[in-house]
């Protein structure tokens, strides 16, 4: 069906102004696809920071006894001092993200 | 800084109102994205398989389908960041500066798209790839650079409240230059570029049918991205604000200089004050 649909339609005259032609359609389609990977990355980043806030609650919720209510990260340290000893593993605070680190958005924007 | 107090104390109270209500930017954005693809996918069919061969410029005039859409959609987006600069000085609410830089911000990756396709149809059709005595060229390459100071000129301001007033002033002023500068062109004596609007009447009909669709199809494209632009920025800044509030210093660190908005609207409805805490307004 795709061959029949295909031998139907007309050729294309790529010899002459072809490479021109298909030179501006690649800039739209370089232009889109560097979009969507400025995109992706984006997406990784933000999927690596809310990974890093999930853990950061996690850690708050069994950090606070029963009862009490879940410290958030940064007052992890004041609690861990009052009475149970800190988890080496873990960071006394959340990890700065990309976000808090320098750099104007207008380089991947 | 002093003048930003007031202001923001204006963003946590219209934020404090609306919690809850966080804008969902990605509202529609699937339904926006099918309908991009198909429309470009009918574009480009129409274009290559149904739009007949030009008498003068044979398949070289296929250009026209892409360029001409692409500095129409461009141009239009300069002169809406424009109107959504005047509703932002009007209603000083910081989400229409967001459109406002978001548009404008897409446009410009649409007028370069538009000077290297015209720059490849140049050189198809005139053998050279620029043409400095071309008004229609040379008035795009002025709105361009004029555009391309607007990241430059919100990044040297500092304080996002100024940052926001300066800039919805530029995009307003650069906005109206826009059309003025379009009907200067057209004013003008010399014709050697192809004239598009006011002659589209004498395209033949299957070639008016074509560029019709495939201004749709560039106008969806711009929407699209535009959607997915904001949607991107909104989900970092509401990550940013998550940050904050678990790290329970809601505004202890500030947030790194940008040329982007600084969306304190989403802060403000996201990062509710911590037990005894207190607000970014109450600085």
């Amino acid at each position: 069906m795709i061959v029949v649909t295909l031998a139907e339609l007309p050729a294309l005259p790529l010899h002459t102004a072809g490479k021109y032609v298909a030179g501006a359609y690649i800039v739209l389609f370089a232009l889109v696809l560097i979009y969507v990977a400025i995109m992706a990355i984006r997406l990784s980043r933000i999927e690596r920071e809310l990974g890093e806030l999930l853990a950061c609650a996690r850690e708050g919720e069994l950090s606070a006894g029963p009862g009490e209510r879940p410290a958030g990260p940064g007052e992890r340290t004041a609690a861990a001092g009052a009475g149970t000893q800190p988890d080496p593993a873990v960071p006394a605070v959340c990890p700065p993200g990309q976000d808090d680190v320098a750099q104007p958005e207008s380089t991947l924007a | 800084m002093e003048r930003s107090s007031q202001p923001q104390a204006g963003l946590i109270k219209r934020g404090s109102r609306a919690r809850g209500e966080t804008p969902a930017y990605s509202k529609g954005l699937r339904t926006l994205s099918i309908s991009t693809v198909i429309a470009m996918a009918v574009s480009l069919s129409l274009v290559f398989f149904y739009a007949p061969l030009e008498a003068e410029q044979g398949f070289l005039q296929k250009i026209f389908y892409l360029h001409v859409p692409l500095a129409i959609v461009a141009l239009c987006g300069f002169v809406l960041g424009g109107l959504l600069a005047i509703a932002h000085l009007r209603t000083r609410d910081p989400r229409w500066d967001y459109r406002s830089y978001v548009v404008i911000h897409m446009s410009l990756i649409f007028a370069v798209g538009t000077l290297i396709t015209g720059s490849i149809w140049a050189k198809g059709s005139w053998g050279h790839w620029w043409v400095w005595s071309e008004p229609t060229l040379v008035s795009f390459l002025i709105v361009f650079l004029l555009y391309a100071t607007y990241q430059p000129l919100r990044f040297a301001i500092e304080d996002p409240e100024r940052q926001a007033r300066y800039a919805s002033v530029f995009a307003i002023t650069a906005g109206a230059f826009v059309p003025l500068n379009f009907i200067a062109v057209r004013l003008s004596t010399a014709y050697l570029h192809p004239r598009v609007l006011g002659s589209t009447s004498n395209l033949p009909g299957s070639m008016a049918l074509t560029f019709l669709v495939s201004l749709a199809a560039m106008s969806l494209l711009f929407a699209t991205l535009c959607k997915y632009e904001l949607t991107a920025k909104h989900t970092r800044a509401q990550v940013r604000a998550l940050r904050r509030r678990l790290e329970g210093q809601a505004e202890a660190r500030r947030a790194p200089r940008s040329a982007a908005p600084s969306l304190q609207h989403v802060t403000a409805m996201t990062a509710a004050p911590p037990p005894g805490g207190r607000t970014t307004g109450q600085r």
